[in-house]
Order: structure tokens, then sequence, then C-alpha cells
């Protein structure tokens, strides 16, 4: 008889966790709640360490926390290594034990029963997160505190934000896919109707084109004038909704933002939203001076749809000022949008009238402080100290381009859609 | 039953130089009960050693929960004053202290040879420190870190000291101190470098409420001073305005804090400079960390807008500024300033003792921003307790109730430690 072998391997101590795949994995980002460290907050008192470490070894040891500050005394800089909760983190395969797991909940674990202190994972941690006491010897690495941080609660200065991932954005999703689908219309398909069209007795026209041939031709024609309308009820029912969402040269900006993170920065002395208004009244002056609608030769948003379509591609120089309008992104996100757009000031005045606003509890997110919504703003109007100090902050609609990124991206479902005269969240005093 | 057994080792270190001996002791109970920690204890010890002892002592909140808990206190018999004077040790040095084991560490005698001491998990190192003399601070530092052996916290003296100069200061890191009494004089005396503290360790506090300190906080939280807070607040309160924040305004500055401190008082500036001593560089980028207010008054009011370079040199050679201040020429240039300080260096005038008589009992440093008796109180339970006293000194509406409430809840304890600390400030104060 053949002699059985009873000798037993890794897989059978602790099996390779199967990995699970749903259709939504396919398209749907997982899971992923981490600690966000704001390195211009941060003091360097150490308070997160401190407190990290009673709940590692039940006393006050911070080489024992699972958090570090480490201090740069030449910059006046403070670091945090901490670990990241990474969506394929590189310490799992070096684990030999295969201590380490990444959970449904997307928070990454060590499993002290099967850990043997051998290190491999702060080695392959490019943050170097997984920390070795060298007092006891044993790994220490954060877990969220199984999802209430003690650092982030603790943080004097509000220098460590919990995120609470989403699983799927779905504003986002739908936001790009209107405006990808409205980008191929008004640009490919319906090539320069933006400016004006009209289908027997169904029209449409830019509204600043409109102000703009009235000053021109010193006339005013009743049904141009009506076709102007129908941008304007649509921001009177849901604000700039046309700027964030339709709006082809927009989309363009979004693509162009997405390519270049990093900004340079705009000069403070140009940084002034009332300069829009300044450059439609200067088109409209400038139409009834010379006779013509001046703005339209070069308005981004007509040059988009007259030059870039199937019909006019590589008709005329009118191709040159998209690209030179949308280098305005390299120095701050909308920059065009906020500073300069006439169309934007016409459709902005007329939301002094709208039903809906944007409105963000301070109540809700105060104790976390994460002002994620203010990051992710793209025309930079929600106020991050208000935010900070607990106050909700005012958002003026007349600059808001509905893009709804502030509701999607709110952790916390403080950000919501409100019609105008409703409270932020009730019962809470708006400042 | 010892009320205090959670926040203190119970160990106290006792270094004989002149032996090259280093014993760690049992700490007496009866000592501690009845003087609770801090100056008032290091005082008790003070009195059992002979010859020129050196006491570093810690007080029963130091590394707790308590906000700003940050202290450690040097007690010596000055040799510029020829009184016993306290100079309080802030940043990370207290808890350091803690964490390495000892709760106070007694070094007495003088060493045969240049030597510095290691603390670390309750045992104390008398290492050879002769390659040291004479270095410059940062790059005594460097060496340090190359070849001793693992330390979180450093308190070191400069070739100010080796020279024997009567303006000597000690530094922590290499960021100077609040030690205007001659500190540095006394360590160089003794043939003693400085001393590293390994904080490997860690301290079960009794942590039945670890939310306290962030309780604490929002008692503060509305106070105009945890408003308007920060390095340049004090400052402020110092000279109105006048002089040192003129001085600093070009440079790019960052709040920092010393351990769990909700309130930071320190910064660190950054600037571009040109040393005139040197013509063939271009402007250098230089960082340092700001924490004597008094000493950057008294620069600021001589050197005006060259403080940061002076600074940098006081803090290079291990100098006090506000010593050196009284030798700069009014309104010079940064090369007679230069000339000034290596004057010092060389021809070591005497101190003059112009520091107040109060002041100088506690080290000279702590900014003077509350009158008379009240100043005396507020930083006289501060050295006691272990709490930072310019945090004290800026939220005076935090009470000795409130600091005593971090170390029991029984009210019966809390009776008995109110009457000792009662009779240990006033005791202090009287010294």
């Amino acid at each position: 008889m053949a002699e059985q072998d009873f000798s037993l391997n890794l897989d059978d101590l602790r099996p390779s966790p199967a990995e699970k795949r749903h259709l939504s994995d396919y398209f749907m980002p997982p899971r992923h709640s981490f600690i966000l460290f704001h390195p211009d907050r941060c003091t360097g008192c150490g308070a997160c360490e401190m407190i990290c470490s009673t709940r590692n070894v039940e006393k006050v040891a911070p080489v024992s926390a699972s958090v570090k500050v480490v201090r740069d005394e030449k910059e006046g800089k403070n670091f945090s290594i901490l670990c990241q909760h990474c969506r394929k983190p590189l310490c799992l395969p070096a684990c030999p034990t295969r201590a380490i797991e990444r959970g449904a909940d997307g928070i990454v674990r060590i499993d002290k029963l099967f850990c043997t202190q051998c290190g491999l994972c702060t080695m392959a941690c490019p943050a170097a997160a997984p920390i070795k006491d060298s007092g006891s010897q044993e790994i220490h690495k954060c877990d969220l505190c199984e999802g209430d941080p003690l650092c982030v609660r603790h943080c004097p200065e509000n220098a460590l934000t919990f995120t609470r991932g989403k699983a799927f954005r779905w504003i986002k999703g739908l936001r790009w896919t209107v405006q990808l689908i409205s980008f191929l219309l008004l640009v490919i398909v319906l090539t320069g109707t933006f400016c004006y069209f009209r289908a027997g007795s169904v029209s449409f026209s830019c509204p600043t084109g409109t102000l703009q041939n009235i000053a021109s031709t010193g006339t005013i024609v009743l049904f141009g004038v009506s076709s102007a309308f129908a941008l304007l009820i649509l921001t009177i029912l849901s604000g700039r909704l046309f700027c964030g969402w339709v709006c082809p040269f927009g989309f363009v900006l979004d693509l162009v933002d997405k390519m270049t993170p990093k900004k340079i920065g705009w000069p403070s002395f140009l940084k002034s939203r009332m300069t829009k208004y300044g450059v439609l009244a200067g088109a409209v002056g400038g139409s009834y001076a010379l006779g013509f609608q001046v703005f339209c030769t070069i308005c981004p948003i007509g040059t988009v749809c007259r030059a870039y379509g199937v019909q006019s591609f590589f008709r005329s120089a009118e191709l040159a000022i998209v690209p030179a309008l949308a280098s305005l992104e390299i120095a701050q996100r909308r920059s065009w949008c906020r500073y300069f757009c006439p169309v934007g000031a016409v459709l902005g005045l007329t939301a002094l009238l709208r039903l809906i606003k944007i409105a963000i509890g301070a109540k809700k997110c105060k104790k976390f402080s994460c002002i994620q919504c203010a990051e992710v703003c793209p025309v930079g109007i929600i106020d991050a100290d208000k935010l900070r100090e607990g106050l909700s902050p005012k958002i003026p609609m007349t600059e808001c381009i509905m893009c709804m990124r502030c509701v999607d991206r709110c952790p916390y479902d403080a950000a919501k859609i409100r019609f105008r005269w409703q409270k932020a969240v009730p019962g809470e005093i708006r400042t | 039953m010892n009320p205090l057994q959670p926040f203190y080792n119970m160990k106290i270190g006792v270094v004989d130089l002149s032996a090259s001996s280093a014993d760690v002791i049992p700490l007496d109970k009866e000592l501690v009960i009845k003087h609770l920690g801090g100056a008032a204890m290091n005082s008790a010890i003070l009195e059992q050693y002979q010859g020129d002892p050196l006491i570093f002592g810690t007080g029963p909140l130091t590394g707790s929960f308590a906000p700003a808990s940050s202290l450690m206190v040097a007690s010596l018999v000055s040799p510029i004053f020829k009184r016993l004077c306290h100079i309080p040790f802030m940043l990370r040095t207290g808890p350091d202290m803690k964490f390495s084991g000892v709760d106070c560490l007694v070094v007495k005698g003088s060493a045969p040879e240049q030597s510095i001491l290691h603390v670390n998990r309750g045992k104390i190192q008398i290492l050879s420190a002769g390659n040291l003399q004479h270095l410059p601070v940062p790059e005594a530092i460097r060496e340090l870190k190359k070849k001793s052996p693992p330390f979180q916290s450093l308190m070191m003296t400069g070739p100010a000291a080796d020279r024997g100069v009567s303006f000597a200061s000690v530094s922590i890191g290499p960021n100077g101190s609040l030690d205007k009494v001659g500190l540095a004089s006394l360590i160089a005396k003794k043939n003693l470098k400085g001393i590293m503290l390994g904080g490997m360790d860690g301290l079960p506090f009794n942590s039945n409420n670890p939310y306290q300190g962030k309780e604490l906080e929002k008692k503060i939280s509305t106070d105009n001073n945890f408003k308007h807070r920060g390095f340049f607040s004090v400052l402020k309160k110092l000279d109105g305005g006048k002089y040192a924040g003129k001085s600093l305004k070009t440079s790019r500055k960052k709040d920092m804090a010393c351990y769990h401190c909700p309130s930071p008082c320190m910064t660190h500036v950054t600037y571009s400079w040109h040393d005139p001593r040197d013509k063939e560089t271009q402007d250098a980028q230089d960082g340092l960390l700001l924490l004597d207010h008094m000493g950057c008054v008294a620069l600021a009011k001589k050197a005006g807008n060259n403080i940061l370079p002076v600074l940098k040199t006081c803090l290079y050679y291990g100098l006090d500024p506000a010593g050196v201040a009284e030798r700069l020429p009014e309104g010079g240039t940064l090369p007679e300033y230069f000339h000034a300080i290596d004057k010092i260096m060389s021809d070591n005038p005497p101190h003059t003792t112009g520091v107040p008589e109060a002041h100088c009992r506690f080290g000279g440093g702590v900014p003077p921003i509350l009158a008379g008796d009240l100043w005396n109180k507020r930083v006289g339970l501060a050295m006691i307790i272990g709490v930072c006293p310019i945090f004290l000194l800026l939220f005076p509406q935090i009470t000795d109730a409130d600091l005593l409430a971090f170390i029991s809840t029984s009210e019966d304890v809390l009776e008995t430690l109110r009457d000792s600390l009662s009779s240990t400030i006033d005791s202090l104060s009287k010294v």
C-alpha cells in the first residue's frame, strides 16, 4: 500500500481568498476608504500618534503607533506615514503567511494570529505604512479603527480626513455621458446650430449672440428674441445647467483639465468674476459701434460648434481660438467660465431668478471637515474656511455651473439640491 | 495608594559623571505625593545631592492626554544668577523622557572626558562625545544621527558652551531653547555635551476618557487667543507688533506645535538671504523653527530685517539670542552683526543679568504676557504639573482643577492633590 502524504501546506492552513468578481466590478471602482493627510494644516503635535498607540498597545507610546508624523526641520514641513488601503495593495502578495487581507469594506488588515513579524510587508509597501514596533517587534498597520479612526477625531487641526469611498458616482458618469452626447450633437451632427437654429416654427439662438445682434442692427425681431428664451428658461428652472452639462466648450475644458491636473495659478489681480460682465458689456457695445456681432467671431462655444464639424473641418482660422482659450485651463480650472465667458454672464444674471440651489449643510460634515466639495468645485465657489469653522457656506448660484460634483463627491450627503426657498439642512442657520 | 502611579514610571536615573556610573533607582512615592512633580519635585531632589547637581524632571501630566503636555523641567543653581532656577523644555523632550523609562534624571559630578548621555528603555549609557567638541550644533546633530544609538529627542550644547561663553544656551535639536540662565555653561562645566532621549517605550496613562483633552479644547476654542493663535500673536503681546512681527514679515511661515498642543505658538520660517562672508554663492534658502519669543523680540529690536540670519548664527553656535542682542550694534549691517557674534565667541564678555528676578526663576524665556503674581502662579502651576507654561499663560481660563481632572475622578484624591498643588505653587513662587 502506497504511503499517504499527510503534509499540510499554506493553502490548507490559510487558503488564498478567491477573487470575487461582480458585473459591477468591470465598470465601477471598488469601495475605497482611507485617511487623507493635509500637510499644510499639520502642526506636528503628534496627537495622532499618541491616540493611535493607545489602541495598538494600550499605552501612550508614539513609537508603537500605526501612523507616523515625520517632521522636516529644514523645510518646516510635516508628512504622515499612513496606510492608504490601496486598491491593489503590494503588502498583500508580499506576506508569506497571507496574514494581510483586504476586506469587503476595502480595509486592508493584518491578522495578528498569522503574522510572523517577518517585516516583508514593511519593505513591499511604497509608503512604508506597516510599521515594525522596535520594542515588541509587532507590525502595526492602520485598520481605520474599523470605520471610525481615532486619529481623525483627535487631530486638533483637522489635518486628517476620513474619506469613505463611494461605490459609484452616478452623477459623474451621467454628466460625462450627457457632455459627450451634447458635444457630438452640437459639433458633429448639428454643426453650427448652437448660435442660431430654425426648423419651421421651432427656433433656438444664443442669448449673447441675440443681444449683440440687437445692438449691431438696432432692431428687435420678436421671433429672434423669443428663440433665445429656451436657454434662459432652462437656467431659471435649473440654474446654469447648460454650462456644466451641455456646453461643448465646457466639455473641452473638462478634458483639458483631466490632462493638466497641476495648475500654475492665476494672478490675483485678474481674479475678478465681474470681468465676464465687462466682456459682455464690451461685446454688446462693440457690436453697436462696429455694426456686426463682435464677440461671435471669437466665441469659443460658437467656434467649436462651427469649425470642428465634419463638414467644416479645417475650414477656417477659427480653429486656433479653441486651443488658445482652452490653454487657460493650465492656470485654473474653468478659467474661461469663471472670469471671461459672456454667455455665462447672461446665464448668471438669469440665474438670479433660478428656482433651485445647491446647499451644503456643514452640521453634517463638520465632524470630519473633509472639504472635498470645495476641492472638486471647478469654479471654486465653495468657501472651505467656512466649512472648517463648521458653518454652511453660501453658494453664489450666479457662479455655480450646476455640475453637481459637490453633491456627487460628498461622502456624508451634506451637499444637496434644494428649492431656493428651502433651508440648507432643517434647523441649521445659514450664514 | 499613589494616585500618580499611572503617570510615572516611578524611576529616577542618577548619573555620576565623576565615577562614570549611571543607575536607575525607584522614585520615592512619598516625594511624588508631597511635591507632585516638575519643578517642585526637582527642588526636593536637588537638596539630596551635593556638588552642583542638575535635575531634569517631568510632571505628572507630561506625555498624558492633557493638552500641551510636553514639559520637562531642568533645575539648577544658576552660575549667572547664583540662585535656584527652573528652565522649561518643550517640543517632545518631556514625553520622550518618560517614554525612555525614567521620570527624572539627576546628573552630578564632572566627566573626565567630553560625554553624552543616552537614555532609553530605563537604561542610561554614558557615551564618549570627544568628536563633538567645538562642532556647531547642526553638524554635531548630524554626527550623532550617524554614529549614536537612535533617539527621538536631543538636548545639547554648542561650541559657545565648549568655549565657556557666558551667553551659551542649551539647544533642543537645532532649534534653541528658553535657557537664559546658564544651564549650558553648567552642562559644559560637567564635560557633558547633552542628553539623547530614546523614547522607544510608552506609559499606560489613566485613560478613562481619552477625549478629555478634546473637551478642554472646546472650552478654550471661543477664546481670542485660540482664534488668533501662533508665534506672532505671542510676539504682539510682547512688543505690540512693533519689532519682531515687522522684521519677519517677508518670510514664509508655518505654525508648529509641541507634543499634543492644540494651540501652536511656534512657527517655522523659510527665508532667502545672502551670506556677506561668502561672495561667490548666490542667495540661499534657509529654514528655522522659532520658539524663543523673548529672544526674537530682543534680536528684532537690534537687527531689524536681518533677524533671521543672525538668529540662525546664534543657534549655530548655541548662543542665547537675547544675550547676543545686548551686544549687537544699533542699526548695524549683517557683516557687523556677524563680527559682533564672532567677538562674543572669542572675547567671552561678562553676562549682563538683565533678566527680571521672577523671570529668571523660570529660565528667563517664558514670555511675560500676564501681569505679576498671576504670571508667577500660572507658570508655577505649569512647571509642577508638566504642561507648557506658555499654553497656560495664553489660556487663563484653564484652572488647576481642569488639569487635575486628568489624574483622577475621585473627589477625595482630587482634594488631596489640590491642597498639595496650591502649597507647592506657593513654595515655588517664594524660593
